[in-house]
């Protein structure tokens, strides 16, 4: 290895795929040097993964299309290197773990590169041993992937490019499926590759916690092209609070000087409506246990979620909030307790029948849409379960009018695997609303967007007319905090916490046992927020201080993020 | 949903072999007995196999069911074959028959020639349900990807089948996530009335998006798979399989065994049906 | 590539986007055949099985090879999870492979009538009719291995497999063709 030159040149870089009109990316430029930490962020579709293809060198090799400038690596041409040989310099961990996986258990994963460079299997072995101890996974060995959770995932993924010992390492968007524990570590791991001469880049744009790899430079994407590159402190300056999720102290410096915009009013949240009556709650868990074949899952759950209420689910992965829901809905049956739907025991009532009370809506939306319209998709409940054929177009209208759809053109006659991500999610939002619930349960309805999106799509969910309350599950603290009226804290399928935001956080031992850390937003809210129950965004927060004049100084606050800053 | 084979062998003689000796032993003695209509010769070769499958010790009760359908199978199959053809059954003709009663209502001949023909198609069956059931209860499902990739098929088809079981266990989940998606808006695929196109056509909804997802999500894995440099020359295989003596002796018996018959089934010595005297007796014959 | 499997360049080409489809289509076949199959009642065990469909429609969609693989493996794989083990009836497995290779290249035969996306979706159904009808023909093999009378293997074997299949084929792989053509140009390099 060649200290000398540096390892990635990037020369007025501009592709456009195959079937595109318009380049992804226009005219970069940057180089990396060894023993670099690029950090890239921009929100969605702005071609950072577009960059990376042409880093690792999958453009122009796999990707044909409309490639000017150049890519050098080590000071050779990507064009002119073979995949083989890019990949012993490159190593590339992709967006979600779930789909680069190739074997079927944890060492044939692991093994997968060194064995297509024909790696003698000796050497295999060792080379195993030696990774499972940098990235922490010796426990892991001899599992099976399939039954890894998403953390887990993640971690082998970056383990099996640590077995092919590149010097760039290259992690497309790592931490969106980590809950914040696994999140640390993952970050450690790329610090202490940097540390020893590797280079490496990492596209995120959860910026405040992929601040604590101390990066050395930014590169933000906006539409293609490189808006700003640069040293951290500069990009703090300029970033958009609302595109990419910074620190809450940048987000007060910037309200300070006067640099930010009004957020978007609040919508009133479909809880605030009217005050409860003395109703009974809409949905309420009595010592519910529930098990998936011989596995028991939850061990008597008791909570109640009312009928006009916001409440966000918290927990780490695999602790049981999914599971909840689903036995709710009986897609999984009780094994002992009882649920009660408005003071009724549900027992007995099929999944269709409680569809009309609790909207549910999967994490992914694509895994029920089959149909060839949207129209026809929109259709198959209610003609499932008889609802009036008269009543359909009008109702059908609404749901895309209440989940803002009706604006694309033709709507109803796109096929709907033709939409795209964000647009499907608004679909199965409207597939839900067809049933016409009363309330809506969200199974992680940030996972796959970027911070603004998926807070343009919280905020759009609560102001949806005609619901009484949302329940959803999420790994996004503050996207939790800011939204819920109440937080339910799941650990190993037990419920350890339940109460407003402002009381759940107090304990933080138990915080942290969930394998949650405390954010900036978090740590600000404490400190400035106001006397109701409720959180405030970071931009509305921070000109509240403002303008009551209770300006802080940056880096006062003995938060987690404010030393990662220095 | 958790899906894969049932590894009921597991920790038996016949588990402990290389999985290279059991799928060697299935395919080659198969195609040994597929050329032998000597009963007497298929018996011994049924026997054999009984007692290589009898050493994976599988519990006949959870088996039950797969034994049941290959009994119902192969008497549906021997009995139609019989009925279809009037009773001519394997090259005999109706003057060289022995007939020794006639079936009720259809009134097929039943000749000795017919019944031993019937006799050594059940035998034959059986020996290739007996060999296949080993195949199927006393691999690891772990093992059996490895297994075809070292028995020097092509690396690229050695390593799809390897995918292949990579795929089984989350299709199984996303496949369980659409039932539930489709429940919950009021659709149960295996409920309703209508005939069978009715029911095909409710398995729609559960086929469509399950297939499309998995093809969407194959960009991602072929992309992760390139970027390993994969497929750009000669691969090692990391999981070791032992092929000690006694796999060597076996597979060597096997060959022996494949060579033998083949040359005499050319040589016409056990290609013939053997038609049981006893019967030919009762015939008057 | 995905679209290039309707030329004919490229058609015997076997790299990673091939294998992985070829993969994912085996899966397929043994994880939805495994547990969603109709009985037909009052024949005996009849069954249709929907996921027969993507046998021809991976050849259709895929290629040849990918076609080969989805029906050969996946057939053996169901075969394997059911208990009965991969190579009991491996002729049947063959057939369904052959099945699969053959609507890849009927389809190449009949790209130059597909130009439409309505075109496509019937082409689709008329190639896996077809290559249903010809590579199943590979199920006459039981004639050697069972000792089969010709009657019997047309009735008995070939019958037994085609009608299903043959349904399962005509209603179900135009549906996954036409969800396929949205998706086609979305995806893919
Ligand atoms: N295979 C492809 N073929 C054609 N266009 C593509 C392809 N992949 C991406 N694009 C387009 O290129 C642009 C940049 O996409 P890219 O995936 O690089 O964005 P991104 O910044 O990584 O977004 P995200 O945060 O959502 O991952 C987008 O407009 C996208 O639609
Ligand atoms: N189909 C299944 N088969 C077997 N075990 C399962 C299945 N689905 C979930 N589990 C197990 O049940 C436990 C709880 O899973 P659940 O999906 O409810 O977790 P979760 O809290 O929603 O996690 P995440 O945040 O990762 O979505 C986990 O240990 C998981 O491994
Ligand atoms: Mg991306
Ligand atoms: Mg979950």
């Amino acid at each position: 290895m060649s200290d000398a030159g540096p390892l990635v040149e990037v020369d007025g870089l501009t592709f456009r795929y195959r079937r595109a009109t318009e380049p992804a990316i226009r005219d970069i430029s940057l180089t990396i040097a060894p023993g670099e930490v690029l950090l890239v962020a921009g929100p969605s579709g702005c071609g950072k993964s577009t960059l990376i293809r042409a880093m690792n060198g999958l453009i122009p090799h796999a990707y044909p299309g409309g490639l000017e400038g150049s890519v050098r690596l080590e000071g050779r041409l990507t064009t002119e290197l073979k995949l083989r040989d890019i990949a012993l310099c490159v190593g590339t961990v992709l967006q979600d773990p779930a789909k680069q996986i190739v074997g079927a258990t944890v060492e044939a994963e692991l093994a997968f590169g060194p064995e297509n460079l024909g790696v003698p299997r000796g050497e295999i072995r060792e080379l195993i041993g030696l990774v499972a101890e940098q990235a922490g996974i010796e426990p892991l060995l001899g599992r099976e992937t399939a039954a890894l959770s998403g953390g887990e995932r993640q971690l082998l993924a970056m383990a099996g490019i640590l077995m092919m010992r590149p010097r760039l390492y290259v992690v497309d968007e790592p931490l969106a499926n980590l809950d914040p524990r696994s999140a640390d570590r993952l970050l450690e791991i790329l610090r202490g590759l940097a540390d020893r001469g590797n280079a490496v880049v990492i596209v995120e744009h959860r910026v405040e916690e992929a601040l604590q790899l101390r990066p050395d430079r930014v590169l933000y994407l906006d539409g293609g092209v490189a808006r700003y590159l640069g040293p951290v402190e500069g990009f703090l300056e300029i970033a958009d609070p609302r595109a990419v999720k910074l620190p809450f102290e940048v987000v007060l410096a910037r309200a300070a000087a006067g640099t930010l915009s009004e957020p978007p009013p609040d919508a009133a949240s479909a809880a605030a409506d009217e005050p409860a009556a003395d109703a009974p709650p809409r949905l309420a868990f009595e010592a519910v246990d529930a098990s998936i074949g011989d596995h028991r899952i939850l061990h008597g759950v008791d909570a109640s979620l009312g009928r006009r209420e916001v409440v966000a689910i918290l927990g780490p992965n695999g602790s049981g909030k999914t599971t909840a829901f689903r036995t709710a809905m009986q897609l999984l049956p009780v094994t002992a307790g009882r649920i009660l739907v408005d003071g009724l025991d549900s027992k007995g009532r099929g999944t269709a029948d409680l569809a009309t009370i609790f909207g549910y809506v999967f994490q992914s939306p694509s895994q029920m849409l089959f149909a060839r319209s949207v129209r026809e998709e929109l259709a198959f409940g209610p003609t499932n379960l008889r609802r009036d054929p008269a009543l359909l177009d009008e109702l059908i209208a609404d749901c895309l009018r209440r989940t803002a759809l009706d604006g694309l053109e033709g709507i109803q006659e796109r096929a709907p695997l033709s939409l795209s991500f964000g647009q499907q999610k608004r679909l199965a939002l409207a597939i839900a609303l067809a049933l016409e619930p009363a309330t809506l349960i969200l199974d992680e309805p940030s996972a796959g967007q970027d911070h603004r999106t998926a807070e343009a799509f919280m905020r759009e969910v609560l102001a949806i007319p005609g619901l009484q309350s949302v329940y959803f599950i999420t790994h996004d603290v503050d996207l939790a905090l800011t939204h819920a009226d109440r937080i339910l804290l799941f650990r190993d399928g037990r419920i350890v916490a339940d109460g407003p935001p402002k009381e759940v956080i107090v304990d933080e031992a138990r915080w942290r046992a969930c394998n949650l850390t405390p954010t900036s937003l978090m740590q600000a809210n404490t400190r400035w927020g106001g006397d109701d129950d409720r959180f405030l965004d970071a931009e509305s927060l921070a000109l509240r201080i403002v303008r009551s004049g209770q300006t802080a100084p940056v880096g006062t606050e003995g938060g987690s993020t404010s030393t990662l800053l220095d | 949903m958790n899906i894969a084979p049932r590894y009921l062998g597991r920790g038996s003689w016949l588990a402990r072999r290389d999985p290279r000796t059991i799928i060697l032993v299935v395919a080659l003695v198969g195609i040994t007995v597929i050329q032998i209509w000597d009963i007497r010769i298929v018996l011994i070769m049924l026997l054999g196999a009984q007692l290589w499958y009898r050493s994976a010790r599988i519990p006949f009760r959870l088996v039950k069911r797969q034994w049941l359908f290959v009994t119902f199978f192969v008497s549906l199959i021997v009995l139609w074959n019989t009925i279809l053809t009037g009773g001519e059954v394997g090259g005999f003709q109706r003057e060289q028959m022995h007939v020794l009663f006639h079936l009720p209502l259809l009134g097929t001949p039943i000749a000795a020639e017919t019944l031993s023909y019937g006799v050594t198609q059940y035998a034959r069956f059986f020996t290739f349900a007996t060999l296949g059931f080993t195949m199927a209860y006393a691999i690891a499902p772990a093992d059996l990807g490895v297994a075809f990739a070292r028995l020097r098929v092509p690396e690229k088809f050695a390593y799809a089948i390897d995918l292949t079981f990579r795929f089984i266990p989350s299709l199984g989940n996303d496949l369980q996530t659409t039932i539930d998606a489709q429940k919950v808006r009021g659709h149960e695929w295996d409920k309703g009335k209508g005939g069978p196109i009715a029911k095909l056509r409710r398995t729609v909804p559960l086929v469509v998006p399950l297939t499309m997802n998995a093809i969407v999500n194959a960009e991602d894995t072929i992309d992760a798979m390139d970027l390993r440099a994969f497929g750009t020359g000669r691969r090692s295989w990391y999981r070791e399989l032992v092929y000690d003596r006694t796999d060597r002796l076996i597979v060597a018996a096997v060959v022996a065994l494949l060579v033998t018959f083949t040359v005499l089934g050319f040589a016409g010595v056990t290609s013939r049906t053997y038609v049981f005297p006893f019967l030919l007796d009762l015939a008057g014959g | 590539m995905s679209t290039m499997a309707l030329s004919k360049a490229g058609l015997w080409e076997v790299n990673s986007r091939t294998i992985v489809y070829a993969a994912i289509g085996a899966a397929l076949y043994g994880v939805l055949g495994f547990l969603i199959n109709i009985v037909i009642p009052g024949s005996n065990n009849v069954s249709v099985r929907p996921a027969y469909a993507l046998v021809p429609f991976f050849g259709f969609a895929f290629g040849p090879i990918v076609g080969l693989f989805t029906g050969l493996v996946g057939n053996a794989l169901l075969d394997q999870l059911s208990g009965y083990g991969a190579f009991t009836a491996w002729n049947w497995s063959i057939a369904n492979g052959l099945a699969g290779l053959l609507a890849g290249v009927f389809a190449v035969m009949v790209a130059d009538r597909m130009s439409t996306p309505t075109t496509r979706i019937v082409g689709a159904g008329v190639v896996a009719v077809a290559a249903t009808l010809v590579g199943f023909l590979f199920v006459f093999t039981d004639i050697w291995v069972f000792g089969n009378s010709f009657e019997a293997a047309l009735t008995g074997s070939y019958g037994w497999v085609i009608v299903p299949n043959l349904i399962a084929a005509v209603i179900i792989t135009p549906i996954l063709a036409a969800a396929w053509e949205p998706l086609k140009e979305a995806i893919g390099r």
